[in-house]
């Protein structure tokens, strides 16, 4: 029996999921939830020589919401900011075949997005402390809340 | 196979939303009534009638239209009257639902008689409308909220509600009258009972009641009475709040504006009769009138037949779904104290992926806490699926749930 969104890629990924746990003391953490599903994660970063040292995350969500952070972790371990900061939704999805969500399902995307927002908006702030240029950190604020 | 209370199949035909199909042409089977219910030709007739032929102002004007239009509001709460054993009809106010109903009584009856130190009584399987308006208020007064606690059977702990009566600074003990998670059936007179032997006031949150079985608020006792037409197979928007009439009348108004007053003159105003005083501004007519031909429907199936044709689905259904791999069904297993509302979860699946997968199939459960958070940190989950029943469920429906579970525990190999 098959399903085209519960692949047993998808299924595989949430159950064995990267990255999951805690940081202690990271330099980035940033919780976010959505209220309609329950989807509820906690992603945490360390940047050493502006670049992502370490990526951990926790929480409770569907197999969507975790196959997708689980993904989202794997890219984003060991880049450099410019990159990490650019990274587009489209690179995770399509990881998972599930680049039609965008147009079929505006309610489960946004359980495969929720790890993508909250990664934007930990960055903000932590690029907001160091005082960076402040037209293109309101890009990523912006960028987060358009997410979905 | 026994057989059926009422005949699903003739009801059936009265809700053309029935008919319709969903998810590439698979029929709908509708399963969340313990949130809203489908509504049947009779309502919606009744409310496009009403703008057709019918449509003015109730309780102003002297023409035609006005009477014919009041009449028929006011001749709702007649109907609820008789169908709830309600002595005094204006004791029935109509509000938006349960949840204003159960914020009028809090903005009213509890900022005038709760003060610091005094405890209001809820109970762990409340609805978040049962919880919130008093922890609102509790908070004003300094007052405190306390809750009694459920077994692992999703029963209450009534010694829970002793202890708290013992105290003496109990108010107010609200409850509902049957969980929208669990289906458990409180032991409500046994409640009010005890509550009235400690001189203490009681609300019962009927949203879920009503619309399953009968009830019968002179011999339930209590002092304040909510529920809401849509659970019913009426139109969103209405719903009723009883007040004992003792109380009703020592109860300062809610809102203040058109229809609530007798006299208003540049700095006082003197207010309305019952229930008017607390029906302020133009009310929601049309929808008051769709919910008398809900009552109607009702009625004229009767609601024991209505309680047993649930007691045979739950039945049918509970034994079914115990049987699916890696299921976990919560609540009450006496099928005698519980209604036709069935919560469950698969093992480390996510309520949210298991009503997306059997969504494709046609069948609507609801997934998420249910407004009910409390009890989700009672039962340890962040969720569940809930399969919810009505009139026009059929044994049919609940074989197609059972399909679509098992489809459920192999996509992830339970
Ligand atoms: C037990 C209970 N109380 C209160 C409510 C709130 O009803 P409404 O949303 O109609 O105000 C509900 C409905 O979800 C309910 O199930």
């Amino acid at each position: 029996m098959s399903d085209p969104l519960y692949t047993e890629i998808i299924i595989d990924e949430a159950r064995n999921a990267s990255n999951e746990g805690t940081l202690e003391n990271p330099d980035i953490s940033q919780h976010d939830s959505n209220p309609m599903c329950g989807d509820s994660i906690t992603l945490q970063m360390n940047v050493n020589d502006d670049s992502i040292s370490d990526v951990k995350w926790h929480g409770d969500g569907c197999t969507i919401c975790k196959a997708c952070t689980s993904v989202l972790t794997q890219l984003i371990k060991g880049k450099d900011l410019g990159y990490v900061r650019n990274l587009k939704k489209e690179e995770i999805l399509s990881e998972l075949g599930l680049e039609y969500l965008l147009k079929q399902s505006p309610i489960r995307i946004k359980c495969a997005l929720l790890s993508l927002k909250a990664l934007k908006l930990g960055l903000y702030t932590f690029l907001g402390k160091k005082i960076e240029d402040s037209a293109s950190l309101n890009n990523l604020k912006d960028e987060a809340s358009k997410l979905y | 196979m026994q057989t059926s209370a009422l005949s699903t199949e003739n009801i059936r035909k009265d809700f053309p939303i029935l008919q319709r199909m969903v998810r590439d042409g698979k029929p709908l089977v509708y399963l969340d009534n313990a949130s809203t219910t489908q509504k049947p030709n009779q309502v919606i007739d009744a409310i496009s009638d009403y703008y057709k032929n019918h449509n003015a102002n109730v309780h102003r004007a002297v023409y035609a239209l006005a009477e014919e239009s009041t009449e028929a509001y006011e001749k709702t709460r007649e109907k609820i009257s008789k169908f709830l054993n309600i002595k005094n009809k204006e004791e029935v106010i109509f509000v938006r639902g349960t949840t204003e109903a159960i914020n009028l009584v809090a903005y009213t009856w509890g900022r005038q008689n709760i003060k610091k130190g005094d405890i209001i009584v809820t109970t762990e399987y409340e609805h978040h409308s049962n919880i919130v308006p008093w922890q609102l208020l509790a908070k004003e007064k300094g007052a405190k909220l306390e809750y009694i606690g459920i077994n692992d059977n999703g029963e209450l702990i009534l010694d829970h509600l002793d202890s708290y009566l013992e105290t003496g600074k109990v108010k107010l003990v609200t409850f509902s009258q049957m969980s929208n998670v669990l289906g458990t059936i409180s032991n409500s007179e046994e409640i009010i009972k005890r509550c009235k032997k400690a001189g203490v006031k009681t609300l019962v949150d009927g949203a879920q009641s009503v619309p399953h079985m009968k009830v019968d608020i002179e011999k339930l006792d209590c002092d304040f009475f909510a529920f809401s037409a849509h659970k019913m197979l009426g139109p969103t928007g209405v719903g009723v709040l009883w007040v004992r009439k003792e109380i009703l009348e020592t109860m300062p108004p809610f809102h203040g504006g058109g229809d609530m007053i007798r006299e208003v003159h540049k700095y006082e105003t003197t207010w309305n009769d019952l229930p008017y005083k607390f029906e302020a501004g133009t009310p929601n007519i049309a929808d008051v009138i769709g919910f008398s031909a809900a009552i109607d429907y009702l009625s004229n199936i009767g609601m024991d037949a209505i309680r047993q044709h649930e007691i045979d689905l739950t039945k049918y259904a509970l034994e079914k779904m115990s049987q699916v791999k890696g299921i976990t069904i919560y609540g009450v297993k006496d099928i005698l104290n519980r209604g036709g509302v069935i919560s469950f979860n698969f093992h480390d699946v996510h309520p949210h992926d298991v009503a997306t997968i059997i969504d494709r199939e046609g069948i609507a459960v609801r997934s998420g806490h249910h407004c009910a958070q409390v009890l989700m940190e009672r039962l340890n989950v962040a969720a569940t699926n809930r399969a919810s029943f009505y009139i026009y469920n059929t044994k049919e429906d609940v074989d197609k749930l059972i399909k679509s579970l098992e489809k459920v525990s192999e996509l992830y190999k339970l």
